[in-house]
């Protein structure tokens, strides 16, 4: 492994669903020669894209779990993270992105800046993330990436600028011309393997001679010498240009706008081009860590390869031989044989193989240096935890992982799908920390929960691809909670001492809704009416009331519970008797502290035509939703809301209709908030239903 | 009855009469101020207000977008609550969020017959009647009666409440009787207007017409740090 880090480029394809970003990376993977045949992602060879690994991501024609891997372009090394596109999977794309120093936005030349675009170039801001634009499907009818590279400027806010003309456009796009050299290129051969360059043609001459001009002069704001030159309309030369807008992609204030057509294979290899002259190298970015020592003071990481290791696991695979962990080295190295520590477990762990990544397989190395994507084999760690070397307590910071807000039941058809089930939950638990599953105690079913309907959906397909697992699955659920609007008093005493060994305890204090968190306990009984040890008995009881509310049997939180007496008996206390106090006093005070249903609010934003606005709010409207705003944007909308979740299921559909399908939505978690009366009431009744139906 | 509370320790109160209402239906009012002295927190304030009385506030801001509009309030609001120490604020707050709708166009974009689609399509649809316009942002520096005289008839036809934000330069001196050269020109279509005037380490709110400060009420500030208004003379 070469360890000029400067030649080094960690970069990921994001986009929107559709827009052609896994195959625009298989065109890469076979110009830089990892791959020596091409395969589209829906084609009829049955072979499927080469980053598409997984057998469901062939057939829905959309990439899941992203494959990383590793390309040599012109003597860079560049790793590629395929991130999916799905708003479901964005906890994949943003574990990406965390690790990535820079990516490639992949924009169709037809539908332009959609919303999952906007989503995807949120969270790159978030990580600050330096990017390049590639307008993709140039072939296509109805392309015009000028109008995107205007979209850019005005959805997304980039400081979006042309490298390239496209030379034709729909079915008569054969080329582009490269703005900064001033020529023609073309990609001949059956896979458009040959560049060839020309002068440009006759009738591009003007338009290149004017968007050169443009060019030039939003480069020139980052770079005084580039300024003179053309102040002076001396000739500039391409390193000169290169080195201002290598500057201004680092800083995020320009965004370089390349064209080209995955598909018919033309634009790739200068999109390469453009990946190592113009994205940064590890050393270019700063990373930072968090000291646990003193108090997560943040500490600037070194990208040196001799300085002590700190790894992120950014990625978990279950394969045939075992686990597969990707990392991503921030500093130091990571060898063979080495002792590394995962600061979250305190756990030490001896380094056995190390990998390199090429989609689904694998080349054998010996160290991973700083800057660099591998991955080991055999470690049991979780996905987002920090490896350091031994003596160092330096974690990165952690990922914001939201809680599922949506569930539902599985059911396995026979023993062995039960078997292969578990196999499964066990690894995707593993994998993706917003996918979580639990056993319902009363009705032993399994339940499976997450961010939302196709997240569940393709798991459950995958249970059944990848593991043989056949479940069958009920209706997708909300998770409701209970928590408490008022204080209230409880005093209790069980007692029970009539034959046998008695029980005796008694609880007094009171419950008040609690601001942050879910649960607190306050002891503040003095003087020994309540013995010491029996008060952990007396928490115990209050929490086990909290898995299954008294009002509906939804988890109770947000609620704080103080005793400040009780009573003993000198022969029938026991842990048990105040246990049972304490349930007893749960249910006393918990009615008189007006108990409420909470349900998860989503954010929706939908994104329309002007021309739809009035049907989209109605629609918004009619599902509970209160609209915050509506914002203008020209030609667009864009509509932010908040709704319940319980009345988003089968949306896209209704939008679709709503709007000729020209709309988008994207659907977050926002908070809990309490349930109308009316839907409360509604929920009691279908609880009693189901209740006699059980009994 | 927290409301009623907020409501009665309301400083803006000062300016109404025993209604406590400062504009009528149909009627326009303007905060004018210099760039960042406190325009929009005093209309978000008076906006507030209205939605502490169950009254829907339009909230329509030229130059800011749905999260930046949603932020002034949720801040301004917090403060208040913190200030009059407001138990359960949060269900406070929640119980007020239905009374707004914010609406924000691109400078360029905004006409009265696009304002009056959009409103349309609430009202139509019952999404949301407003009873209060806050037009923020709206360039007072440009000849703008007649899209003013368009939303009056807006305005009536809706009975709402409009207040405007009309920001003034700091090298133009005010026409006769103080009134600033933004708002002297369309003067006669507003009953009420409030200057922001910078004082020392004060904001002072200045009542330039329709309105006067009650006897024992003779001073309003804008705290500078919290940028609520306060009656520096109780």
């Amino acid at each position: 492994m070469k360890k000029d880090i400067q030649r080094v480029r960690n970069i990921g394809i994001s986009a929107h669903i559709d827009s052609g970003k896994t195959t625009l990376t298989e065109r890469i993977l076979f110009y830089t020669k990892r791959i020596h045949a091409m395969h589209d992602v829906k084609g009829k060879d049955g072979v499927g894209a080469f980053m598409d690994s997984m057998e469901l991501e062939r057939e829905r024609g959309i990439t899941i779990a992203s494959a990383a891997t590793f390309c040599e372009w012109k003597g860079h090394e560049i790793n590629i993270i395929d991130t999916p596109g799905h708003v479901d999977f964005t906890i994949e794309v943003e574990r990406s992105l965390r690790v990535l120093d820079g990516a490639i936005l992949v924009l169709c030349a037809v539908a332009g800046v959609q919303s999952q675009s906007i989503t995807v170039d949120q969270q790159m801001r978030r990580y600050k993330v330096p990017c390049i634009a590639f307008i993709n499907k140039c072939d296509r009818s109805g392309a015009n990436p000028f109008r995107v590279v205007e979209q850019l400027r005005q959805k997304l806010g980039h400081q979006a600028v042309a490298m390239q003309l496209p030379i034709g456009l729909e079915s008569d796009f054969t080329g582009v011309v490269d703005l900064i050299d001033m020529q023609a290129v073309y990609f001949d051969g059956d896979k458009g393997e040959e560049v060839r360059t020309e002068p440009i043609p006759d009738d591009l001459q003007e338009l290149a001679a004017a968007k050169r001009t443009e060019m030039l002069d939003a480069v020139s704001m980052f770079s005084d010498e580039l300024m003179e030159a053309l102040l002076e309309e001396r000739e500039v030369g391409r390193e000169l240009i290169l080195a201002a807008l290598r500057k201004a992609v680092i800083r995020r204030e320009l965004t370089p706008v390349f064209m080209g057509s995955a598909y018919k294979n033309k634009g790739i290899q200068r999109l390469l081009d453009a990946v190592n002259d113009l994205l940064p190298c590890p050393a270019d970015v700063e990373n930072t860590a968090l000291d646990m020592d003193r108090d997560e003071a943040p500490v600037a990481l070194a990208a040196d390869a001799a300085a002590p290791l700190v790894a992120l696991a950014f990625k978990l695979e279950d394969r045939t031989y075992g686990q597969l962990t990707y990392l991503r080295v921030y500093q130091g190295s990571l060898c063979k044989g080495e002792t590394i520590v995962n600061v979250r477990t305190g756990r030490k762990i001896k380094v056995g193989r190390v990998v390199r990544m090429h989609a689904d397989q694998m080349e054998e190395i010996e160290l991973i240096p700083a800057g660099y994507i591998g991955a080991l084999f055999g470690i049991d760690c979780a996905s987002g935890d920090t490896f350091v070397a031994p003596g160092l307590s330096l974690t990165m910071t952690s990922m914001y992982v939201p809680k599922p807000v949506i569930s539902l039941a599985i059911r396995p058809k026979d023993h062995k799908a039960e078997i292969n089930m578990s196999k499964a939950l066990n690894r995707f638990t593993k994998e993706d920390p917003t996918f979580k599953t639990h056993v319902n105690p009363e009705t032993n079913e399994t339940i499976i929960s997450g961010m939302g309907e196709l997240h569940l959906e393709v798991y459950i397909e995958r249970m059944q691809r990848e593991y043989g697992a056949e479940v069958a699955a009920g209706a997708p659920r909300v998770a409701y909670r209970e928590t408490i609007t008022q204080r209230a008093d409880f005093d209790y005493l069980h007692k029970k001492q009539t034959g046998g060994s008695g029980q005796y305890g008694r609880v007094a204090g009171w419950m008040e809704p609690l601001a942050e968190g879910d649960f607190e306990f306050d002891n503040q009984v003095v003087g020994g009416a309540i013995p010491t040890q029996f008060i952990a008995a007396c928490e115990k009881g209050f929490r086990e009331c909290l898995a299954k509310g008294p009002k509906m049997e939804f988890p109770v939180t947000g609620i704080k519970i103080a005793i400040n007496d009780g009573a003993s008996h000198a022969v029938d206390s026991s842990d048990m008797a105040f246990q049972a106090a304490a349930r007893g006093a749960f249910q006393q005070g918990y009615f008189r502290a007006k108990p409420v249903i909470q349900e998860p609010i989503m954010k929706v934003v939908v994104e329309t035509p002007t021309a739809f606005q009035g049907g989209v709010m109605g629609s918004l409207n009619q599902r509970r939703g209160m609209i915050v705003g509506a914002q203008d944007e020209g030609a667009l909308c864009v509509i932010e809301s908040q709704v319940p979740l319980a009345e988003m299921f089968g949306y896209s559909t209704v939008l679709r209709s709503l709007t000729q399908g020209q709309a988008q939505f994207t659907m977050e978690f926002l908070a809990y908030k309490q349930v109308p009366h009316s839907i409360a009431e509604e929920l009691e009744k279908k609880a009693a239903e189901q209740k006699k139906k059980v009994a | 009855m927290i409301k009623t509370d907020l409501n009665l320790r309301n400083p803006l109160r000062c300016l109404g009469g025993p209604a406590e209402e400062v504009l009528a239906p149909g009627q326009f009012g303007c905060v004018l101020a210099r760039a960042g002295v406190g325009k929009t927190a005093l209309m978000v304030q008076i906006a507030l207000n209205a939605m502490l009385n169950a009254r829907n506030v339009l909230h329509v801001s030229l130059n800011q977008p749905v999260n930046k509009a949603s932020l002034w309030y949720q801040n301004l609001f917090a403060h208040i609550a913190s200030d009059l120490a407001v138990p359960q604020s949060g269900q406070v707050w929640e119980s007020l969020l239905p009374h707004r709708f914010i609406m924000t166009f691109r400078t360029d974009g905004f006409s009265v017959p696009r304002l009056e689609e959009r409103l349309g399509d609430l009202i139509e649809q019952n999404i949301f009647i407003p009873r209060m316009l806050i037009v923020d942002g709206l360039s007072f520096d440009e000849p703008v009666r007649e899209m003013l005289s368009e939303l009056k008839k807006i305005a009536r036809l809706h009975g709402l409440q409009v207040w405007f934000s009309i920001r003034t330069h700091r090298h133009e001196d005010p026409g006769p009787g103080g009134v600033p050269k933004q708002l002297a020109d369309v003067d006669d279509l507003f009953a009420v207007a409030l200057q922001l005037l910078p004082v020392g380490q004060e904001i002072h709110v200045v009542p330039l017409k329709g309105v006067s400060l009650t006897p024992e009420h003779s001073r309003l500030v804008l705290d500078p740090t919290t940028m609520l208004v306060k009656n520096a003379s109780a």
